[in-house]
């Protein structure tokens, strides 16, 4: 069996981001860069069936700059079998899903796991894209993944408005991670001595003969606005004046 | 010629370990500093880390990878910025591991090494200090005399650390032939007595016992062939690496602390006095971890590491010092309080200047 795991390059979660003086994107210089915490997730779900199923391969792809490298050998570390890295720049949702796309046929995967979304831009689209383009199903915001002993379907739980929902999913499948889904392990130190001699494929991708011309536009970035200083009020009929006519939320 | 940026298997190591100390031990340091007891969930879930066994080679088990001295210093300081009591009980394998390694005949790897390389944590324990006046290295007391086909050791260590739980514990001696030869002990080994275990001022976390060696007899293979000040010098760089640690933690809480305080309507950072205080603790961070750097790359290119290691380790047992005391200072009143770890950071990194006393070895 082969599972193929999409992940991305982020800024880590705690690292300051600063919009650059153009407004065109952010300042990289200074950033932290991991492996959306998601897209770990998703990997954490594949080696879990690895090891529990066997013979299966786990094989990262990531769509980026070449220094994207860094976040496939954390995955390699973390016990991935190869690494897959489309080079391209600037791509929206649609290039990436489309790199994917023509990734996934090369490959034929038995199942594709994504987060569900990076914590970058938090589009949420990509997962949802790739399943459209391939005629595949799609299972988005699981929180549990049972796969059945014969491979053909999988039974999973979606975090839905309001609950759970359990579906069946015939594979192969596009299944995008949510967080409770599993907690991912540490590399270990031994994972990552073995690493270094996984191999990662490199592509160029404009090679791959699809259109990587963004259809969204960013126009402008910008940090959102200070919150002014709370304020102490002396009273409660002060508190309720205030929420009346100043924050006018009653 | 220079070049400070760790490569990709040492950053990669290094986001491990750091991730790992902040997630997992760094939210048990308090409990375990008061109560000097150590999850057993996290010392199953640091071992699965492979620390240990990655160092050791295939032939014994582990994983054959040889990571540089300066690879450890990374991996020492990162768990020491979690916890120093934690790190050291984590480690402590090493102290067995690594004398053998290094300093142990091929007998003795065949029979201690794959005893680390199971899927369960195996502490290690090594008998360094005496109570002397002047806990010096290079002056032991305790004695190792040959009799015949056998050894005769005798004398008191302190600071011991897991001699309980060990199944073997490294014992530094002056012997006939060099001033200090190192002796392989099993647990249980009659003559060596355990005393009750040492309340002490830091690393609470981890257990140390005071140990009576009299006249213990062990045949002439119980002593590493190696040498064994070369093992006293690598742990001295392991050591420093972990007084980094305390300290790099201690001003990372620091400067957190200074961004959200606010006092006379600004950020405390802001006022000069606490600015430059969290400047120059930065500066005896980073020079403290340079000269170690140097110090563990030393060990593995110089003939004789000594001199750096000595400028390593004694600036490195100042600045611990220094910037743990100044880390309390920062958090005022608070850092009083044993709420916030600045305290037992400053406990913790007390020890270092005393541990090993300012013995050149």
């Amino acid at each position: 069996m082969k599972i193929l795991v999409a992940i991305k390059r982020v800024p880590d979660a705690e690292t300051t981001i600063k919009v650059n003086p153009e407004g065109t994107g952010i300042v990289n210089a200074g950033v932290k860069w991991v492996v959306n915490p998601f897209c770990e997730i998703a990997i954490e779900e594949a080696l879990k069936i690895k090891e529990t199923k066997g013979d299966v391969e786990v094989v990262l792809v990531t769509v980026g700059r070449s220094e994207s490298q860094e976040q496939l050998r954390t995955g390699l570390a973390m016990g991935a079998d190869r690494a897959i890295l489309v080079t391209a720049e600037n791509l929206d949702t649609t290039g990436v899903s489309r790199v994917l796309a023509k990734i996934v046929e090369k490959e034929s995967p038995d199942v594709v796991f994504l987060g569900k979304q990076a914590i970058d831009d938090d589009s949420n689209e990509v997962g949802q894209m790739l399943a459209q383009r391939l005629g595949w199903a799609q299972a988005c915001y699981i929180s549990e993944f049972n796969m059945a002993d014969d491979a053909k379907s999988a039974q999973v739980v979606r975090e839905i408005d309001g609950g759970m929902r359990t579906d069946k999913v015939m594979l192969p499948a596009i299944i995008t991670a949510d967080l409770r889904l599993n907690e991912p392990r540490y590399a270990s130190l031994p994972g990552i001595m073995k690493a270094r001699k996984k191999p990662l494929e490199e592509i160029d991708g404009a090679s791959l003969g699809v259109d990587l011309e963004p259809k969204i536009i960013i126009k402008s970035m910008a940090p959102p606005p200070a919150r002014a200083a709370g304020r102490l009020v002396e009273s409660v009929d002060e508190l309720i004046n205030a929420l009346k006519n100043e924050a006018k939320v009653l | 010629m220079i070049d400070f940026e760790l490569d990709e298997e040492q950053q990669l190591i290094k986001e491990t370990v750091t991730a790992f100390a902040a997630d997992v031990v760094r939210p048990a340091a308090h409990d375990a500093d008061e109560t000097g007891v150590i999850p057993e969930g996290l010392v199953a879930q640091a071992w699965e880390l492979g620390i240990i066994q990655n160092s050791i080679p295939e032939e014994y088990g582990g994983y054959g990878s040889t990571p540089s001295t300066v690879t450890g210093t990374i991996v020492a300081e990162g768990l020491a910025e979690g916890d120093l009591g934690i790190a050291l009980h984590l480690l402590s394998a090493r102290l067995v591991v690594d004398a053998v390694m290094h300093a142990g005949s091929d007998e003795q790897k065949k029979e201690v090494l794959p005893l680390y390389c199971t899927d369960k944590f195996v502490s290690g324990s090594a008998a360094v200090l005496e109570p002397q006046w002047n806990f010096s290295l290079s002056e032991l007391q305790t004695s190792a005399k040959r009799d015949g086909n056998d050894y005769v050791i005798s004398g008191t260590k302190c600071y011991v650390p897991l001699a309980k739980t060990s199944p073997y514990m490294v014992v530094f001696a002056r012997g006939e032939e060099e001033p200090i030869e190192a002796f392989l002990l099993k647990a249980g080994t009659p003559g060596v007595e355990i005393g009750e275990r040492e309340g002490l001022m830091g690393i609470k976390a981890c257990e140390t016992y005071p140990v009576a060696i009299n006249d213990v007899r062990v045949p002439a293979s119980a002593k590493l062939p190696g040498s064994a000040r070369g093992l006293l010098r690598r742990s001295r760089v392991a050591q420093s690496a972990m007084a980094v640690g305390v300290a790099k933690a201690s001003l990372d809480y620091a400067i957190e602390y200074a961004k959200e305080r606010e006092a006379f309507g600004v950020k405390i950072a802001q006022k000069q006095a606490i600015a430059f205080m969290l400047a120059d603790m930065a500066i005896d961070v980073d020079a403290a971890r340079l000269l170690n750097w140097e110090a563990a790359w030393s060990v593995e290119h110089n003939e004789d590491p000594s001199r750096e290691i000595t400028l390593a380790r004694s600036y490195t047992d100042n600045a611990v010092m220094t910037v743990t005391d100044n880390g309390v200072q920062v958090l005022g009143g608070h850092g009083f309080i044993r709420e916030h770890p600045v305290e037992m950071w400053a406990r913790n990194g007390r020890g270092f200047s005393v541990f090993e006393g300012m013995a050149s070895v």
